[in-house]
């Protein structure tokens, strides 16, 4: 059973390991970009724990701000510790964790013990390790309520002398300038993969000073290879902030992502398969202007987003009540199901209507919005109802372009969410991190409302030229060609998320 | 409309291919390494050694060319290692060492911190050749013999391991040299030999403290076999004081505990061991200390404990070692006893592997097969407790009453208490008879 479980982790550590081959072999596919965004976000906990199995791994990070110091503490436990632990509830192995950091995180300032307090639970999780067995993370933030403090000390001494990665790093604080003893960075990806070099040691720091001033969330600390000080600025330790600088020490992964999930939501608003593309020009093109354009834009961003919070919310708010490791697992599978029965959905449309496609005047997109059409279902009456069924419920585009009409249309072409927009959420809430999770969305969505608005604006611009447009040559079939291209490659990350899915339940 | 479409793709594709080429010269490869290897990172125990490795990774990084500075890093990691038990660090040396092979073919200190390196890692055979290569390129320097001997003795070869440990005294009686008589004095029976070779050892004095630590350790070893339990301690107290945190001699310490009939004590000792270091060895030896005490709930976390652990090492590759061997035969599989046990002799014929594979083949089938290997681990006349113990419950177990008395007598002469278990089982067997 164990063994059977084993081959099933290496085979999926084996497929991670050869994915960016196989991405650049595909990158043409519009919905590979999802791929790509899981590939960096997935659950890195299928490896072998880099540190060996019995380590017992921290990093403190301080911040100072003028009416508080945080410490955000996070411990990654070995597989060996974790097994130690077999059998206790979560909830009481995360109490004992927190006890344990608030005895052994000793916080003097100005000279003087503070007393550290836990400003939430905190969260745990067991991400799988090797061998079968699971390991422990656990992500607190503590705090002391300190006006003013001008010299902090924070001395690391959890967990005695158990073997393990020891760090402790400065973050900016609010509306203060800190220098720092200890570097700001730190190159585990918060305890997330351990670098072996030659040339350094394991981190072993225990104690951090920070000398502390008034001023505007300036940190000043030693650079990571001793090459004298670096100065950072505005540099927050939670929430959105707190992950810019997660991602920014990632190597700029972060700008890479957003950039990716903008182009993937500026291309995927032409996808046929959700229609936005062919309301937001239904729309202008009958009637709209420029201004429409743009108003149909936000208000698609704004409406997409809100429909894909509303789930992340929902998922947040389950976390408190479920144990996120308990959760994460069954997203999993709901989101690689998801994924799949769209992916289906999408080809089964594709098949019935793709003789079609092949006749030189198609309805597939263009058909849509040529003006005077003031049906909303514009080509039914010439093909039936081939597209009906694939999820554009959004058709019931008003007439004539009233703003609430308007503001209607945008709504119900956003409020769907794409189910890959959910993948991406449900893929950084599988990674913990939430928080990036949602920003994604965020810039996804600005992406689909930019190919929207800029649609609109080529039509409205079109039709001042030429009266009417259609899509002719070689755009018209890229445009035929791309939704059974995504449909099929929809199936396929389908079947991929749900076969990773599967492991983490049975 | 098509501008705007190739401007659209064209943007998106540029920003594929820098993500898929970030992905792609992302952070694969230390994981694939990790895979392979068991990496430990130790933040514990760090005194002059570590500062060692500082000075010496400040030296190589101003002359990274120097395959001599590379060997001393090396040397000094794989000193790290032994004294924090950090695998990171093996890795870190292996690095160094390659580096300096890279560099010079023929460097000696290179292949002797190889071969010290694989016997780490329990390939002697391989560590017997770089020995034997180190010793061919610079027969005047003493540390590759101290390779030699070592791989010799764990492949049972103690003709060959004598030898070179004899030129070694010739050439420089230090505290590695002394150690080795000891331990070859030992596994021949001779215990006062043993002892007057640790009290030599001691006398010359080591580079690093573990040094000393480790033979006042086994010093303690040896004065607690005798029943010394008051000098034991002391030994183990003094190797503490060395090297403080010396996980070795805090299991002396509680094994004298155990010794003494003081279990309670010797667990509480053992689980703030594991906790912090667990070796299979000593989960055993807590898990078995814990069933000797009635706690066999417990002793039954604590053998699960030893599973998982044997698990996350196969996958890592070992699959041959002897007290794991001796392990399941004693509490869990035996024919996965058998297993390891075969596959630790085939690696490693040496009298340890003969007596785990006699005690396996005991447990799992054929006694007299078993009798018969039990007797192959005693044929240097070593007085080693567990060795005649396990010889005296074959013979006990293939109706060689006789033997088998007199064997288990002698098991308890040499050592009443060497395994709070097993004492009680040798006993009950004794009475039996």
């Amino acid at each position: 059973m164990n063994d059977r479980r084993r081959q099933t982790l290496m085979r999926i550590v084996g497929d991670r390991s050869r994915s960016p081959a196989r991405m650049r072999r595909a990158a043409c596919g519009a919905t590979l970009a999802v791929a790509l965004l899981l590939a960096l976000l997935a659950p890195a906990g299928a490896q072998a724990h880099p540190l060996g199995n019995f380590t017992v791994n921290r990093l403190s990070i301080v911040s100072v701000s003028t009416d508080r110091v945080d410490v955000r503490w996070i411990l990654d436990q070995a597989e060996i510790p974790t097994f130690q632990e077999r059998g206790r509830r979560a909830a009481d192995i995360l109490a004992a964790k927190r006890d344990e950091a608030l005895r052994g995180l000793r916080l003097h300032i100005d000279d003087k013990l503070a007393a550290l307090r836990p400003t939430s639970p905190g969260r745990i999780s067991f991400p799988a390790g090797q061998g079968g067995l699971r390991t422990t993370r656990v992500d607190l933030v503590l705090t002391a309520r300190v006006r003013d403090a001008s010299r902090v000390t924070l001395r690391d001494t959890t967990f005695g002398d158990r073997l393990g990665w020891r760090s402790i790093i400065a973050a900016a604080g609010d509306g203060t300038a800190t220098r720092s003893s200890l570097p700001a960075t730190e190159p585990t990806r918060r305890l997330r993969s351990y670098p072996v070099t030659l040339l350094d040691s394991p981190a072993d720091q225990r104690v951090i000073t920070l000398t502390v001033g008034p001023g505007d969330n300036r940190l000043v600390a030693p650079r990571a290879d001793g090459s004298g000080l670096m100065s950072t600025g505005n540099r927050v330790n939670d929430g959105f902030a707190g992950l810019f600088g997660d991602a920014a020490a990632g190597e700029g992964t972060l700008i890479l992502l957003l950039l990716a999930a903008f182009g993937w939501g500026a291309l995927h608003a032409l996808s046929p398969g959700h229609g936005k593309a062919m309301v937001a020009t239904y729309l202008v093109g009958a009637r709209g202007t420029a201004r429409h354009a743009v108003m149909l834009g936000a208000t698609v961003t704004v409406t997409h987003t809100i429909g894909v919070f509303a789930l992340g919310i929902v998922t947040l708010a389950l976390s408190q009540y479920l144990l996120p490791e308990d959760l994460y697992p069954w997203l999993n599978l709901i989101a690689g199901l998801l994924v799949l029965l769209v992916g289906a959905i999408v080809l089964r449309a594709r098949i019935r209507t793709s003789p079609h496609h092949h006749h030189g005047h198609d309805h597939s997109q263009g058909d849509d919005h040529s003006p005077g059409h003031d049906h909303s279902h514009g080509d039914d009456h010439s093909h039936g109802h081939d597209h009906q069924d694939s999820g554009r419920h959004h058709h019931h585009a008003p007439q004539s372009l009233r703003p609430r009409a308007l503001l209607a249309a945008g709504a119900a072409a956003g409020l769907i969410p794409c189910p890959s927009a959910l993948v991406v959420l449900l893929g950084a809430i599988a990674q913990h991190e939430i928080a990036l999770g949602l920003l994604l969305i965020i810039v996804f969505s600005l992406g689909l409302a930019a190919t929207l608005t800029a649609l609109g604006i080529a039509v409205v611009c079109a039709r001042g030229l030429s009266g009417r447009w259609r899509p002719t040559g070689r755009a018209a079939h890229a445009i035929a060609a791309a939704p059974a291209i995504s449909a099929v490659l929809i199936v396929a990350l389908g079947c991929l998320l749900t076969a990773r899915a599967v492991p983490a339940i049975i | 409309m098509r501008p705007l479409l190739i401007v659209c793709g064209s943007a998106f594709a540029v920003s594929l291919a820098v993500l898929a080429l970030t992905v792609a010269s992302g952070p694969q490869r230390p994981e694939a390494e990790a895979m392979s290897l068991r990496v430990t990172a130790a933040a514990a125990g760090r005194g002059s050694t570590d500062q060692r490795v500082a000075r010496l990774q400040t030296a190589v990084r101003a002359q990274p060319a120097d395959a001599e500075g590379l060997v001393a890093l090396g040397s000094a990691l794989l000193q790290r290692a032994r004294e924090t038990g950090d695998a990171s660090d093996y890795l870190r040396a292996e690095r160094a060492i390659d580096d300096a092979l890279a560099r010079d073919r023929s460097n000696a200190g290179a292949y002797t911190a190889r071969g010290a390196l694989r016997l780490a890692r329990h390939d002697f055979r391989g560590a017997l050749r770089d020995g034997l290569r180190a010793r061919r390129l610079a027969p005047e320097v003493v540390k590759s013999f101290g390779v030699v001997v070592d791989a010799n003795v764990e492949l049972g070869r103690y003709e060959a391991a004598g030898q070179a440990l004899q030129r070694m005294i010739d050439l420089k009686p230090n505290l590695d040299a002394y150690a080795r008589v000891s331990y070859v004095r030992e596994l021949h029976g001779d215990r006062p030999g043993a002892r007057q070779a640790l009290a030599l050892a001691l006398a010359a004095g080591g580079e690093a403290p573990e040094n000393v630590a480790y033979v006042q350790t086994l010093q303690g070893n040896l004065e607690l076999a005798r029943g010394r339990q008051a000098v034991a301690r002391r030994a183990y107290r003094a190797a503490l004081v060395r090297a403080p945190r010396y996980v070795p001699a805090r299991v002396g310490l509680a094994r004298t505990d155990a010794a003494a009939g003081r279990l309670r004590e010797a667990i509480a000792r053992l689980r703030s061991i594991v906790a912090r270091l667990p070796l299979p060895g000593y989960v055993v030896l807590l898990g078995e200390t814990e069933l000797a005490a009635g706690r066999s709930v417990a002793a039954r976390r604590t053998f699960d404990l030893v599973r998982v652990q044997q698990r996350l090492l196969a996958r890592a590759g070992f699959n041959s070692d002897v007290e794991l061997a001796i392990f399941e035969a004693d509490h869990g599989d035996r024919n996965r006893g058998l297993a390891l046990a075969r596959a630790a002799w085939r690696s490693a014929p040496s009298v340890r592997s003969a007596d785990a594979l006699g005690w396996a083949l005991t447990r799992a089938g054929p006694p007299r097969q078993g009798l018969a290997w039990g007797r192959r681990a005693l044929r240097l006349g070593s007085r080693d407790a567990s060795f005649l113990y396990h010889a005296g419950m074959s013979a006990r177990a293939a109706g060689e009453r006789r033997l088998s008395a007199s064997l288990l007598r002698r098991a308890l002469r040499a050592d009443p208490h060497f395994s709070a278990l097993h004492v009680g089982r040798a006993r009950r067997a004794l009475n039996a008879l």
